[in-house]
């Protein structure tokens, strides 16, 4: 059995009577792209919250490379190696592509304030190699040329790829991607699952979550189902497109069965 | 309306470098020689009516503008409501008050002490504080300022209502006396400590710190799943600013020679704070320029009396609509391409296209 990065224990996710999340186990397995899909409010965004940190479960437990997460600082969950982009693009506005990205990549620098007062050598060396790592990502992304323009006036694809090179800045073990091909057309969605494998190859862990089932199918190693905040189906993708439940969650039951 | 603060940076970037340096250093040394500016007829209308000149340049202007900087760091930089930053002012004031009159310490030995005071305070503020957000921060520090003020007043050892008198000057440094009669050194060394914050802000805002500031004035909860250890870094936007607000005090204190509750009102806060919005939120000069011209304006224009304060609310009130961002605002201009090879990245756009 493959060694697992993230795994959901029984988590359960109430807001006053309404669960979000009620009794999901779900695991994400090192190396591989998993997907998360399922209706409009099955609790997939509820999922990432959960994991970073945003909301603290009502029950359960979540495991990071064997260790709990409950309750820990989203700070130092990201610090820890998970890192997400958002469904809604959430950018630095006011600030450059390249500060975006230089800010997520902070994260395991040593210098602090002291440090950059004085421009001590770390501060400088570490200024440097961040500056150097954040063009990579950018470059990776395919959007250095933008790394001087700011945020907010990227054009919408841009933004939504900066995000990715933004939380890749992090340096995370695993990338949650919310929604990243939501408003792309057809050739900007397969150029986008190009990425997502490269990332994957490039030694990152990948959950998503994607409405586009031929993106999903396409790219995912293994897909779970959520509906109402129940995990309906876990399979590889060919056995989950014709499993009847999901079908049923998207589709409603069929005339016969009633 | 034209944009002052791009077209003041275009030029000093087209600048080059003994051009910058002689202007900086022309610049430099007119602002020295500002306390003198009143003893002669070309510069006379800058003199106050009133109250003396070099007096104002001390206090109101340099504690001012030293003040703005340091709450700039908390509103502007880091985007943290401060409504009681007058409460850092006080206990550099008080600290510089009790100490000077009771021990044997001078002014420059006191000046660390009110600082790290200060900044403590706005630890201890901070740390249960900053927790919370906008309206509900600016609350509680506004209460935090009335607070030190109150214990001030219903206290034996900061004199109560009365205050303390006969807070020494600070003793002279490389032959430059500091007295009543002498205000001119007051306001070189304000002006040493105000070039130090602006040095120090500068640094921290291409750096890490600045950063994370940054990210978390724009959406903390963001910069918190972006790593960002927010707590962390409010407290020190805190009690940085509160630091500097510290300093003021002390000088302040020197310099009046006496302190008392009244001095120390939420009206200082307010005024502050209308400083950094006034002058452009987050960016230095604006907020030096702000600090100057509020604090510099209700001095020059006391000969019309009561209708003082009514003109200069309107004055703020009409910049603010014609700028609402502030004198010099923040927003950063962008260079496209400015690592050059533009025509690698046209090629580049291009392919994309295809």
């Amino acid at each position: 059995m493959s060694e697992r990065v993230l795994d959901l224990q029984n988590v359960t996710m109430r807001f006053g009577g309404v669960s979000a999340l009620d009794g999901v186990n779900f695991h994400v397995n090192k190396g591989e792209i998993c997907a998360l899909i399922g209706p409009n409010g099955a609790g997939k965004t509820t999922v990432f919250n959960v994991v970073t940190g945003v909301y603290t479960p009502t029950s359960g437990e979540i495991l990071f490379n064997g260790e709990s997460i409950i309750g820990k600082k989203r700070n130092v969950i990201t610090e820890s190696g998970i890192a997400r982009t958002f469904q809604n693009v959430r950018l630095f506005g006011e600030m450059t592509s390249l500060e975006n990205v230089m800010t997520a990549s902070d994260v395991h620098k040593k210098s602090g304030l002291v440090g950059a007062l004085f421009g001590t050598p770390r501060a400088r060396r570490e200024e440097r190699e961040g500056k150097e790592r954040a063009h990579e990502l950018l470059k990776f992304m395919g959007i250095d040329h933008r790394s001087d323009q700011l945020g907010k006036n990227l054009p919408y694809g841009d933004q939504r790829r900066l995000e990715i090179a933004r939380a890749l800045g992090t340096e995370p073990k695993l990338l949650l991607l919310d929604e990243p091909a939501a408003g792309f057309n057809p050739a900007e969605k397969v150029a986008l699952a190009e990425t997502i494998r490269k990332i994957r190859d490039a030694g990152y862990t990948v959950l998503l979550i994607e409405h586009d089932m031929s993106l999903i199918m396409g790219i995912s190693d293994r897909v779970s189902v959520l509906d109402f905040g129940v995990k309906i189906a876990d399979d590889i993708p060919s056995v989950v497109q014709n499993d009847p439940k999901v079908i049923e969650a998207y589709l409603g039951a069929p005339a016969d069965a009633s | 309306m034209i944009n002052l603060r791009d077209r003041g940076a275009e030029l000093w970037e087209n600048w080059n470098r003994p051009k910058r340096t002689t202007f900086v250093i022309l610049l430099l040394a007119v602002i020295v020689l500002l306390p003198f500016a009143g003893d002669y007829s070309f510069s006379s209308f800058l003199n106050t009516p009133i109250s003396s000149y070099q007096a104002v340049l001390v206090y109101p202007v340099g504690i001012f503008v030293l003040m703005s900087l340091g709450l700039n760091i908390v509103v502007g930089k880091s985007g943290l409501l401060d409504l009681g930053y007058v409460a850092f002012f006080a206990i550099g004031a008080y600290t510089a008050a009790i100490l000077g009159t009771r021990t044997h310490l001078n002014i420059w030995e006191i000046m660390p002490i009110g600082m790290g005071l200060a900044m403590l305070s706005g630890v201890l503020l901070g740390l249960p504080t900053l927790r919370l957000r906008g309206d509900y921060l600016a609350i509680v520090t506004l209460g935090f300022g009335e607070i030190v003020r109150i214990v001030a007043v219903n206290n034996r050892a900061t004199g109560g209502p009365n205050g303390i008198a006969n807070v020494p000057n600070p003793p002279s440094i490389f032959g430059i006396r500091f007295a009543l009669d002498n205000m001119q050194g007051f306001f070189w060394i304000i002006l040493v400590m105000i070039l130090l914050v602006i040095w120090m802000v500068r640094r921290l805002s291409i750096r890490r710190p600045g950063r994370a500031w940054e990210a978390i004035r724009q959406d903390e909860d963001v910069a918190m799943l972006m790593g960002v250890a927010t707590l962390k870094y409010k407290i020190w936007s805190f009690s940085i600013g509160a630091a500097i607000g510290g300093a003021a005090g002390v000088i302040f204190a020197s310099k009046s020679m006496y302190v008392a509750p009244d001095m120390f009102t939420f009206n200082i806060s307010v005024l502050i704070l209308s400083c950094v919005v006034f002058g452009g939120m987050g960016n230095i000069w604006g907020v030096v320029l702000g600090g100057t011209i509020l604090a510099y304006l209700p001095e020059r224009i006391r000969f019309i009396s009561n209708a003082r304060q009514l003109v200069f609310g309107l004055a703020l009130v009409i910049i603010m609509n014609v700028r609402p961002d502030g004198l010099l605002p923040r927003k950063k201009r962008e260079k496209l391409h400015k690592t050059g090879e533009p025509d690698a990245v046209a090629v580049a756009e291009g392919e994309k296209n295809v």
